[in-house]
């Protein structure tokens, strides 16, 4: 029974965006115009924050990804009045998900996120016709009124598992399938395998002394960590 | 036949009417659509007793079962009935090198994640979800397959209920 989660090192983390542009295309995610964006409703469900630190010459920025953290008590599932944000279960990776057929916009969910990944679709979702020879065909597409979410690319889950039953064994830890973003990286700064196997990178990594948790004192316990950077 | 009495046929016809557009309303997916050819499950499955993945030969390794190629159909069809006025048809599309558009009868919302092959696996029938095929001439969706009859399988066989089992 894995327990996914996600290791990222900042140190070797570029600010590339490369997962950002995957993580777009892997799950169909909308494009917005630019005087939606500036009422803060695109949708990106990885962000990169940028932290600028120093003042000229001496200016570093700090790159952090940021999207859904999996919390093993996530906020957003207690105020859910639909059940559409659920929990998933153990043998389905204890990841937080979104049933969008379920989801009656209420936003519920996006106000209680301590993270703010939570993404409300305010406009029918939309592409340029070029793009559309893109879609996924294995990830549904939202439609408006609904929130969505990063979802550690459950489709991939749902696709390797049943190659492995197909093969007659568990998934495995690691190696069996990863998020887009994690696929995409080209620094491997991301690194995605089940927290609760000692043989996988993640869980060493997440033992890590540089390891950190976004707003750990709220109690959300979330299965994304980041390796600090050094000076 | 007296004026009451054509009242009142009239008056029953009219309720019968009412009641089956009520009935095909809520279940309308039951409809058996127009095919190209007139294909008949019940002479293929039924009386010859073509096993369903002889045609449908994705099921048992992909998530759709696939519908048999134009090629599969002149397979026997080069040898068999070739007198009949519907092969005939077949024997057309073969000539013209183009695919037959078959009408999808049994479809699943896009945020629906399912796959035969895991299901042929455990050896689930395929008439539990798709009904008995091989009597039918025209196929329709007689069972409704929709997330109550998934989740009550599932529960049944014991088998995942987590959301992320299905929906993607």
């Amino acid at each position: 029974m894995p327990r996914w989660g996600m290791a990222i090192d900042l140190d070797r983390c570029t600010g590339c965006q490369a997962c950002v542009v995957a993580c777009k295309q892997e799950n169909n995610v909308p494009f917005s115009t630019p005087a939606e964006a500036e009422y803060g409703r695109g949708i990106s469900w990885i962000k990169l924050m940028t932290v600028t630190e120093g003042e000229y010459p001496e200016v570093k920025v700090r790159y952090i990804p940021m999207f859904c953290q999996h919390c093993d008590h996530p906020p957003s599932v207690k105020v859910c009045p639909t059940g559409a944000m659920f929990k998933a279960s153990p043998e389905m990776g204890s990841t937080v998900g979104h049933v969008y057929a379920r989801c009656i916009g209420c936003r519920y969910c996006a106000n209680a996120c301590p993270y703010q990944i939570v993404y409300f679709n305010w406009n029918e979702p939309s592409w340029p016709e070029e793009l559309k020879l893109s879609f996924n065909p294995d990830k549904s597409i939202r439609y408006k009124g609904v929130v969505e979410k990063c979802e550690f690319c459950d489709h991939r889950q749902q696709m390797a598992k049943d190659r492995a039953a197909a093969e007659g064994r568990d998934l495995r830890g690691e190696g069996d399938y990863v998020p887009a973003c994690v696929q995409s990286c080209p620094t491997q700064a991301m690194v995605f395998g089940d927290l609760d196997d000692p043989s996988t990178r993640v869980y060493k990594l997440a033992k890590s002394p540089r390891a950190y948790r976004m707003q750990e004192d709220l109690g959300t316990e979330p299965k994304v960590y980041y390796l600090k950077q050094g000076e | 036949m007296t004026r009451t009495a054509k009242i009142f046929a009239g008056l029953v016809l009219f309720v019968v009417l009412v009641l089956t557009g009520i009935m095909f309303a809520a279940y309308g997916r039951a409809n058996a659509p127009e095919q190209p050819i007139k294909f008949s499950h019940k002479v293929h499955a039924g009386d010859f007793g073509i096993a369903c993945e002889y045609c449908h030969s994705y099921a048992r390794r992909s998530t759709v079962a696939g519908v048999p190629s134009v090629a599969r159909c002149m397979g026997c069809h080069k040898v068999t009935a070739l007198d009949k006025p519907e092969v005939k048809k077949l024997a057309d599309y073969w000539n013209r090198k183009e695919p037959i558009p078959w009408v999808k009868v049994f479809d699943q919302p896009d945020f629906v994640y399912f796959s035969h092959q895991p299901h042929i696996a455990k050896g689930i029938a395929c008439q539990s979800c798709h009904g008995a095929v091989e009597q039918m001439e025209k196929v329709r969706e007689a069972v409704v397959v929709n997330m109550a009859r998934c989740v009550n399988c599932h529960m049944e066989k014991k088998a995942s209920i987590d959301c992320w089992t299905c929906h993607k």
